[in-house]
């Protein structure tokens, strides 16, 4: 009974003993925080803020421009005076004028901008620091209406599911083929899905670069594709039942890495569409829906010699698809920097967690295993494939 | 998407029905933010204004539409009557001295509303008090350095090279006492000396000179107009022109002259890094004399002065209304120089 309680009393000892750095801490702050800038005066002065605006989303209306702004410094800063194409304009704010650390307004501008001309502005704070931001062709944002709506569905679709769809559609083919091309073509899956990896992981160093440095980092990046690759893991393993995922179960994998893929392609399509920067062309969807219909290929391989429904088809044509609209919307209609860098982590950790699944299946489903010709040939193929048709998208 | 559920635009749209009636065209406007007081603004018609807003695209806002609430300067109505209304001019007289005193000071200065410009001073404002003085007289300027950096007057006009601002550097809390008759008559300027000259001049360490003739010029309602600009980011442009150191301050509150009385206007450019500027008058012509010298007189609307380039404008306005006058580089104009007189009965 003694005994009992001073083992109670020393686990809840540990815990306490573990809040004091912590207390410590707080102290240690608070009389930093108190001491004011006499700290700092010991080794110097402190540079002026920046006072640097961060210009989230411009916004055209009709006779209107609306900007959305940040304050991404510790200091406060003041929206004083608004520039449009190098003239000082009358506008209001609908927010705070004076912004406290992180905290947005979006200011209004009454304005007559002309139609696909690029337009210049600048949000310049109370201590006469101009921030300026180019917008390549001044077009009217989208309103959140039925028909941008089905637009932005049609265009995802076309860009996610058709492809993938196209893609399945060589599940006969590989049906007849032998083990040995059988391994090239998943060995061509995990080069695909390296290259989309790298792509997003790329593409989220580069969001997280633009953001302010209080909300970006490469930490937000490790968090996203850590979180993904993890995630990704625990599911195979559990669809696997903890061996190597191997027929439908792989399939699926390779249908989620490829659908995360997809949210964040959906999701720079639309974005880059709703700010003007992206020339929405018939020649840009044809050329993602060649970039994207070799993941179908990589969802068919893993069922090549695995029965099937078809409705099991359409669902992994869907899994692998269908975010691209999802991303669209998100990416057409609201302004998701932090989110964005988010989204393209976590399809890098997806995508290379899938490249270790189908790795692992390569290695000992293929005659040969890894080193065998067909699956080197196979993995490189995939990269050229990839880079080859992105050339079309980009 | 954040949803707003009254917007000023909506506002405007609404009243347009009503626009005719001048009461409810001013509500549209945001109401008259200088109701009361002795106002220059207090003889605009708010209700032209309205109609025309609103009668136009609605939303967009053109030159009329800066005038009242809209017109973003800083400052009240008589706030720059200083730097706008030289010292009365004084008839030529033996042996007279003129004493000024002048006191270079660090200020943050309200260029354009809610913009601080951490100015170098004459007397706390940017352009400096304007010196007067009649041909022939002793010009006596007492020059206290109470700013940060060395600084010196530099005077335009015929005086001792010891007098002139270049080399007697003044240190900061130092003093110099600058002495020499003042000549020729006509319109200088005063500016510090010290290098980096382009930095001590756009600072605002700058001002007009008049030296009047022994034959005085004819009575007459008297301006002065100093060209200026103002680079608050530091990249080597202008971010904000305007005239007497405030963005749009005439075109808020417009200068008030009588038709058919003889306006005289000391224009002077002491806008650094843009190699010019310029003064355009609509819907009226006026005489103009460069540096106020000489029996040349130009009958134009517009005229061009270089860096450091003055002279004398002389107008009878021939109707009343009022009267844009700007920068004919549009981008000066829609970046602060821009102002109305509004000439009267």
């Amino acid at each position: 009974m003694e005994a009992g309680a001073a083992a109670a009393r020393g686990r809840m000892g540990w815990r306490l003993w573990a809040v004091v750095p912590v207390l410590l801490l707080a102290l240690a702050v608070g009389a930093v925080v108190t001491s004011g800038s006499s700290l700092v005066d010991l080794v110097g002065t402190n540079p002026p803020p920046a006072d640097e605006f961060d210009i989230r989303r411009v916004e055209f209306s009709p006779g209107e421009i609306r900007i959305t702004v940040r304050n991404p410094q510790p200091d406060d800063l003041t929206i004083a005076n608004v520039n449009i194409d190098d003239a000082i304009v009358p506008f209001t704010v609908d927010g705070p004028t004076e912004l406290g650390r992180l905290r947005s307004s979006t200011i209004v501008v009454p304005f007559d901008w002309v139609e696909e001309d690029p337009i210049t502005v600048g949000v310049t704070s109370s201590t006469g620091i101009q921030t300026v931001k180019e917008i390549p062709a001044a077009i009217a944002t989208p309103e959140p209406a039925l028909r941008g709506f089905l637009g932005y569905a049609v265009i995802g679709a076309l860009v996610g599911i058709l492809p993938v769809a196209l893609g399945l559609l060589w599940l006969p083919a590989l049906r007849q083929a032998s083990p040995a091309w059988l391994a090239a073509f998943m060995a061509l899956t995990a080069g695909l899905l390296v290259f989309l990896g790298l792509e997003a992981l790329s593409e989220a160093f580069a969001l997280q670069a633009a953001l302010p440095s209080a909300l970006g980092g490469s930490g937000l990046v490790l968090l996203g594709v850590a979180l993904s690759f993890l995630g990704m893991t625990a599911l195979s393993g559990r669809l696997s039942r903890g061996g190597t995922a191997t027929g439908f179960a792989l399939a699926l994998l390779v249908s989620i890495g490829i659908g995360i893929h997809n949210l964040g392609e959906g999701l720079a399509i639309g974005a880059s569409f709703a700010l003007g920067e992206l020339q929405l062309g018939t020649f840009l969807i044809i050329g993602f829906m060649i970039h994207n219909i070799t993941e179908g290929l990589g969802i068919a391989a893993p069922v090549a010699k695995t029965r099937v429904t078809i409705l099991a088809l359409v669902a992994l044509a869907l899994v692998a698809g269908a975010p691209a609209i999802l991303g669209a919307w998100i990416g057409g209609y609201t302004s998701s920097d932090v989110l964005g860098v988010l989204f393209f982590a976590i399809a890098a950790g997806a995508a290379f967690q899938v490249v270790v699944e189908v790795g692992r299946y390569v290695a000992r489903q293929a005659p040969g295993g890894l080193r065998s010709g067909y699956a080197i040939g196979g993995f490189l193929a995939g990269i050229a494939v990839m880079y080859v048709t992105g050339v079309l998208a980009g | 998407m954040t949803k707003k559920p009254f917007t000023r635009r909506k506002l405007l749209a609404a009243a347009a029905p009503l626009a005719a009636v001048p009461f409810v065209g001013k509500l549209a406007l945001g109401g008259d933010a200088e109701a009361g007081g002795q106002s220059h603004a207090s003889h605009l018609r708010p209700e032209s204004d309205a109609a025309h807003i609103v009668g136009g695209r609605g939303a967009t806002m053109g030159h009329a539409a800066m005038i009242g609430p809209e017109v973003p300067a800083v400052g009240g109505p008589n706030d720059l009557d200083a730097l706008l209304y030289p010292p009365r001019a004084l008839r030529a007289k033996p042996g007279r001295v003129r004493e000024y005193t002048l006191i270079a000071e660090d200020k943050d200065l309200e260029i354009a509303p809610g913009i601080f410009f951490p100015a170098w001073t004459y007397n706390g404002t940017a352009p400096g008090p304007v010196i007067r003085a009649t041909e022939g007289d002793t010009l006596r300027v007492r020059f206290l350095n109470r700013g940060s950096h060395p600084h010196t007057i530099h005077f335009h006009g015929i005086h001792p090279t010891n007098m002139d601002g270049v080399f007697e550097i003044v240190e900061s809390g130092g003093q110099f006492v600058y002495e020499f008759e003042a000549r020729p008559a006509g319109l200088h300027l005063y500016h510090c000396h010290a290098t980096p000259l382009k930095k001590h001049i756009h600072k605002g360490l700058h001002g007009a000179f008049i030296v009047d003739p022994k034959e005085p010029r004819p009575p007459a309602q008297e301006l002065v107009l100093v060209m200026n600009g103002f680079d608050t980011d530091a990249d080597g442009e202008n971010n904000f022109y305007t005239v007497n150191g405030r963005s749009f301050y005439y075109a808020r509150y417009p200068i008030r002259v009588k038709r058919s009385e003889l306006v005289r206007i000391y224009l002077a450019n002491l806008t650094e890094f843009d190699l010019i500027n310029s003064l355009h008058l609509h819907a009226d012509f006026f005489r103009y004399q460069p540096t106020g010298t000489g029996d040349y007189w130009e009958y134009t609307d517009t005229i061009m002065q270089c860096q450091g380039q003055r002279g004398v404008l002389e107008i009878q306005f021939a109707n009343t209304g009022r009267f844009m006058f700007h920068a004919h580089q549009s981008e000066f104009t829609e970046l602060g120089w821009m102002g109305f007189f509004e000439v009267v009965e």
